[in-house]
């Protein structure tokens, strides 16, 4: 029998049954995501090495624990989060605190100066050069939020921190990418 | 660049504070509306506004990088007998 296309299943009924010892449909959910649990690895990781670990253990997590998530209507949160406690697992030095004030962040991103990005072209590499020179922690969150387009409960529910300090982290990372944009173009 | 002054019952710190959500439209209708005003009024909030927007489109419009097939290769090979 020819099953329906890929497209078609939802998360919901795979994660169902991968819980049930459907191995075809774990391959499934392996293939819509890994691509996405791959590039959020690679963000908050500093090598490639690594970030193939965490897709590893991320999947295996996934097919351990599937039965405890089968109401899940969307895999991709529940999977990032697996992925982020992999990462937080090799994070030997904890997440330092944030100290930097809100007003000193946002002159660096030009508060006070004319406004510079708008009508600059920003290319592929200055842009991925900006956000490589970002934290892990930054990556993270401008990942979730600005690459794979989480709502900030999603986003939470991913790094287990609450709405309020991911929305506090989100507006932060933000203002430090577009400092780093600034001063790539100052160097250009 | 002017000193800064309450615009619509707003310091720019305020305003500040709120800038990503109001880019994201996640504030209330009324809060949303005051902040507009203020960023009507206020030449160094609404450019700051205008760099964070760049900033997020040009990061948003970053290619999304395929996942490199040995990796797969190497992903799968270490699922095999999860897969069965």
């Amino acid at each position: 029998m020819v099953e329906a296309d890929d497209a078609r299943i939802s998360d919901e009924t795979l994660i169902g049954r991968t819980a049930a010892g459907d191995a075809a449909a774990f391959g499934r959910l392996v293939r819509r995501y890994q691509a996405a649990v791959y590039r959020f690895a690679r963000a908050a990781v500093p090598t490639a090495g690594d970030s193939e670990e965490i897709l590893l253990e991320t999947f295996r997590a996934a097919r351990r624990s599937a039965r405890r998530h089968r109401d899940e209507p969307s895999a991709l949160p529940w999977l990032l989060a697996l992925a982020h406690q992999a990462i937080e697992r090799r994070r030997t030095d904890g997440r330092e605190g944030d100290l930097a004030s809100l007003r000193e962040l946002a002159r660096t991103a030009g508060w006070g100066e004319p406004a510079r990005l708008a009508d600059a072209a920003l290319g592929t590499e200055t842009v991925g050069s900006a956000l490589a020179a970002l934290s892990p922690e930054d990556r993270e969150i401008l990942t979730l939020c600005d690459r794979e387009y989480f709502t900030i409960d999603e986003a939470a529910q991913v790094t287990g921190d609450s709405e309020a300090v991911a929305r506090a982290r989100l507006h932060r990372a933000r203002l430090r990418l577009t400092a780093r944009l600034r001063e790539g173009l100052h160097g250009s | 660049m002017e000193a800064e002054r309450p615009l619509a019952g707003l310091h720019c710190g305020e305003v500040l504070a709120d800038l990503t959500e109001h880019l994201d439209a996640r504030l209330g209708p009324e809060r949303s509306a005051r902040i507009g005003e203020h960023l009507d009024g206020c030449e160094r909030c609404r450019s700051l506004r205008e760099e964070i927007a760049a900033a997020v489109c040009a990061l948003r419009e970053l290619p999304e990088e395929p996942l490199p097939p040995e990796v797969a290769e190497r992903l799968w090979a270490g699922l095999e007998e999860a897969l069965g």
